[in-house]
């Protein structure tokens, strides 16, 4: 995407930015009025969960969404994030811009780009400026600011701005009118708050409606520990990529210490080798490098099979226990059971596949497993069909694991990495790379085999309990006929088979059975 | 001529009170291991083909030795246990109050509905038993593990068996001459050994299949002019035709000959009278008649006694896969004769009815066909 995007500018020279982005507004997810109010909405709770949980706080978040005349909708997103200060407001708000990439981590969004294509979409549809609240800390104050953009310019035009004393420690509020579906994207919308409050069950997130009020209170107060900032793999650069870090770097630093300094896993031994394999001399000054010189030497990059492996240190899983958590708190399955995978890489990007299997209880029943698809923490609700994780599951043989269809069960799959592989430009369904495919069904596999041991114990506590039913039913009767027979009283014979049944039963071991 | 001298039976029936003490003690047996804290639990022969055991020296078909272990606390043979106690309960208060039930009254006796609440709590009912055929095995069951007969126990079913002949039997008190019922017979009751036989004036018992064939020569008065018993089972034979066959064999001593049509259906309720049925080999002690001969029709007879074409009739498919059938039973498979009348069947594929015999005229049976066949010893076993 960055590479796209990079080289699309270029061929775009006259017009700026932000008339860039609005002429490519699908590249965004602003293709038309329910998908732009779907997408306006999930940029703003993204920001809101990268200004809370990557920073320690555990993250309050209140959407409220208000559908106004002439398909107009008002939306507010409030956090309880670190805020902004005062003097970036503008800038992040109103002006796009590239931001630079070459620390790497994961992240929900990337460049913040998203949010600007909400505002500029708002601004173009209904004309209303964009309203930011937002306070620090550290800061006695907070600050509003009413923003629009300068389309031509890439520049942003502060309507007005007032400070007053802050009402609320820290944190974020944005409101915006814009166009949009109510109606059409509601569903949508409530979808992904609830797959975002699965994927963050240390997160408090409320929906407010014009009529509704829906909460998802946290159930847990663990967060899971950020990634941490790494460096690029030497397999997952590319062309752009390389200029740029050349460009910033000290013109008189030899090859061998540029890819030291900038690459992830290079030692003085691992670019001594490479450079050598590759035909260039390690000792070669960055300024006497031609472009053709780059180009080469990003192909042998990609090319080159004894790097080290990308450390994983900018991934941040989920974690089992939490997605557990999560997955309880939304769906109320009888059983659940999650895998997270140890870090595993495709073309030098680390991932890490994360998967949770939920059975019964209020899980709904269905004829193939519902499936609930998250990428660093997002949410995918679109293009199922065509995601690699459908694919996985519909390969397996689910019989094997003792499901019968229609069955209560779901499996939630998350795809960690610094780049995802996204299928197309709509950012919805994840590529079949091999690498990723068989780390989930390395990951889905686990969890099916889990669940086939939980429901042979519950077949067999139900075995028990059904042989209690089966004998039991027929004690009056044998009771009746034999002491008839035996001219005996029959309440003495049914004492005795009852009190017979009850040890019988409780040699096998149960006392107390779940509904299956 | 003289009547028949008696012999002892080896198959008399118990009396009343010894079948109610046998059942008493049955039940009780299931009682005391429920008071002493064991599952309780049935023993009872196992009445499939491969417990049926072909007696060489008696010639009859008896159960083998295999028992299945009907425990109340096996998931998979408890409402089996619970049929067999009700069924017991029903049978032994029949007999504690003198009552004759049928199979049918005893099905709708026993018949009625069980309420309670399943492992999953819903409430739920079944019934005791959904068809006659539930409660007709459990008390087949009840026969096999105690053996008694059902007669024996006064259970009651359709007979339908007729006997006419130089017979004098006893029952409740009266005398009754089979000889002297005219153009009609003698139904024989469900259970035979509650008559008394006490005179017998006849040189054989002939066995017809077919009840029109019967009817003629009782009208002709065949058995007077030829001293003998004349029974039919009307096809199938049921239990007590084939009991009061048995016992004018074996407590009189009178060759029995059967005659049918010769097709695999005549040839195997031959069998029936002769050797007992696979599904009831356990009654066969008291049924069975071991040396019962078959007088014809036979598949030879076709061509020995000229039967015309147009009595001919083709065999189907079913026909000619019973005849390989019977080819493999045991009684028919150690008799030459009958191994070269059924290969002789299969191979010519061809049946005829009795009345087949009628195209050499309608006294041709009785006054040729019949006496030839006993004189010259033309009977095969």
């Amino acid at each position: 995407m960055a590479a796209r995007l990079s080289s699309r500018r270029e061929k775009f020279r006259g017009l700026s930015p932000a008339e860039f982005f609005y002429k490519n507004r699908e590249i965004a997810g602003f293709s038309n009025p329910v998908r732009a109010l779907y997408q306006t909405i999930r940029e703003l709770v993204e920001n809101a969960l990268d200004a809370t949980e990557t920073h320690g706080i555990l993250p309050e978040i209140k959407v409220n969404i208000k559908p106004l005349e002439n398909d107009h909708v008002f939306v507010r997103v409030e956090d309880n994030g670190i805020g902004i200060p005062p003097t970036e407001i503008p800038i992040v708000f109103g002006r796009v811009f590239y931001g630079s990439k070459y620390q790497l981590r994961q992240t929900r969004g990337v460049f913040g780009l998203g949010v600007k294509m909400a505002v500029l979409y708002a601004q173009i549809t209904t004309g209303k400026p964009l309203k930011v609240v937002s306070t620090q800390n550290k800061s006695k104050y907070e600050y509003e600011f009413e923003i629009q953009i300068d389309i031509a310019h890439n520049m942003p035009i502060i309507k007005n701005m007032a400070i007053r004393e802050k009402t609320f420690p820290h944190g974020t509020i944005v409101e915006l009118i814009t166009e949009g579906n109510w109606t059409l994207a509601r569903r949508k919308i409530e979808s992904y708050l609830e797959r975002t409050a699965m994927i963050a069950p240390y997160a408090t997130i409320v929906l407010e409606e014009l009529d509704s009020k829906k909460e998802y209170r946290r159930v847990s107060k663990v967060l899971p520990p950020p990634p941490e900032t790494g460096k690029y793999h030497p397999k997952g650069a590319d062309l752009e990529l390389v200029k740029n870090m050349i460009r910033r770097s000290k013109k008189s630093l030899t090859l061998m210490k540029f890819l030291m300094e900038n690459f992830d896993g290079v030692g003085k031994k691992t670019a001594e080798n490479f450079l050598t394999w590759a035909g260039f001399d390690p000792e070669t000054k960055l300024s006497k490098l031609t472009l053709q010189d780059i180009e080469i030497l990003v192909r042998k990059m990609k090319e080159y099979e004894k790097w080290r492996r990308p450390k994983p240190i900018t991934l941040s899983p989920v974690g089992e226990s939490l997605l557990k958590q999560g997955v309880k708190r939304i769906l109320n399955p009888s059983y659940v059971t999650a895998v997270t995978r140890p870090p595993s890489s495709f073309g030098g990007n680390p991932f890490i596949v994360e998967v949770a299997l939920a059975y019964g209880g209020n899980v709904p029943q269905s004829d193939t497993p519902t499936l609930y698809r998250f990428a660093n923490r997002i949410p995918l609700l679109y293009d199922e069909g065509a995601d690699v994780s459908r694919k996985v599951i519909s390969s397996i043989d689910w019989s094997i694991y003792k499901v019968k269809f229609p069955a209560p069960l779901a499996i939630v799959t998350h795809i960690c990495s610094t780049k995802i592989p996204f299928k197309g430009v709509g950012k919805e369904a994840i590529a079949e790379v091999p690498e990723v495919e068989k780390e989930l069904e390395i990951a889905i596999r686990e969890a099916a085999r889990r669940l086939r041991r939980h429901l042979s114990k519950l077949e067999k506590l139900y075995e028990v309990k059904r042989r209690k039913t089966i004998i039991g039913k027929y004690i009056p009767e044998v009771s009746r006929a034999l002491a008839y027979v035996s001219n005996l009283d029959e309440k003495v014979l049914a004492k005795k088979l009852q009190t017979m049944l009850e040890k019988d039963i409780k040699t096998r071991g149960v006392i107390n059975v779940p509904a299956a | 001529m003289s009547p028949r001298r008696r012999r002892k039976s080896q198959s008399a029936a118990p009396s009343e009170e010894e079948v109610l003490r046998i059942l008493e003690k049955w039940g009780q047996s299931l009682t005391e291991q429920i008071l002493k804290n064991r599952y309780p639990t049935l023993e009872i022969p196992v009445r499939t083909l491969s417990n049926t055991i072909w007696d060489k020296k008696r010639k009859i078909l008896v159960l083998g030795p295999k028992k299945a272990r009907r425990s109340f606390f096996d998931v998979g043979e408890a409402k089996r246990f619970m049929q067999t106690v009700l069924m017991l309960s029903i049978i032994v208060r029949a007999r504690r109050e003198g009552d004759y039930p049928t199979i049918r009254d005893l099905y709708y006796t026993g018949k009625h509905t069980i309420y309670y609440v399943d492992e999953m709590g819903r409430r739920r009912s079944e019934e005791t038993w959904n068809d006659q055929r539930e409660s007709n095995a459990v008390i087949q069951d009840i026969e096999v593990a105690t053996g008694l007969l059902r007669e024996h126990m006064g259970i009651m079913h359709d007979a339908k068996g007729k006997i006419v002949g130089n017979v004098i039997i006893r029952s409740k008190g009266y005398d009754i001459d089979l000889s002297r019922l005219g153009s009609g017979a003698y139904a024989v009751p469900p259970n035979v050994d509650k008559l008394e036989i006490r005179r017998v004036d006849a040189d054989y018992v002939l066995v017809v299949e077919k009840d029109a064939i019967f009817e003629r020569l009782n009208e002709e008065e065949f058995w007077r002019k030829h001293n003998c018993v004349l029974i039919t089972g009307k096809g199938q034979p049921d239990r007590s035709t084939r009991r009061i066959t048995r016992r004018l064999w074996e407590e009189f001593g009178l060759p029995v000959y059967v005659l049918t049509d010769a097709d695999s259906y005549g040839f195997y309720i031959y069998s029936v009278y002769r050797s007992g049925s696979i599904s009831l080999s356990y009654e066969s002690e008291r049924l069975a008649t071991p040396e019962a001969r078959f007088l014809g029709v036979t598949v030879t007879d076709i061509t020995e006694y000229k039967i015309p074409r147009n009595y001919i009739i083709k065999a189907t498919d079913r026909d000619i896969k019973r005849a390989q059938e019977l080819l493999r039973y045991p009684w028919f498979k150690e008799s030459k004769a009958w191994i070269e009348q059924l290969k002789l069947f299969i191979k010519k594929k061809e049946k005829v009815e009795i009345e087949a015999l009628s195209g050499h005229g309608f006294k041709f049976l009785t006054q040729t066909y019949i006496p030839e066949k006993i004189k010259q010893r033309k009977w095969i076993v």
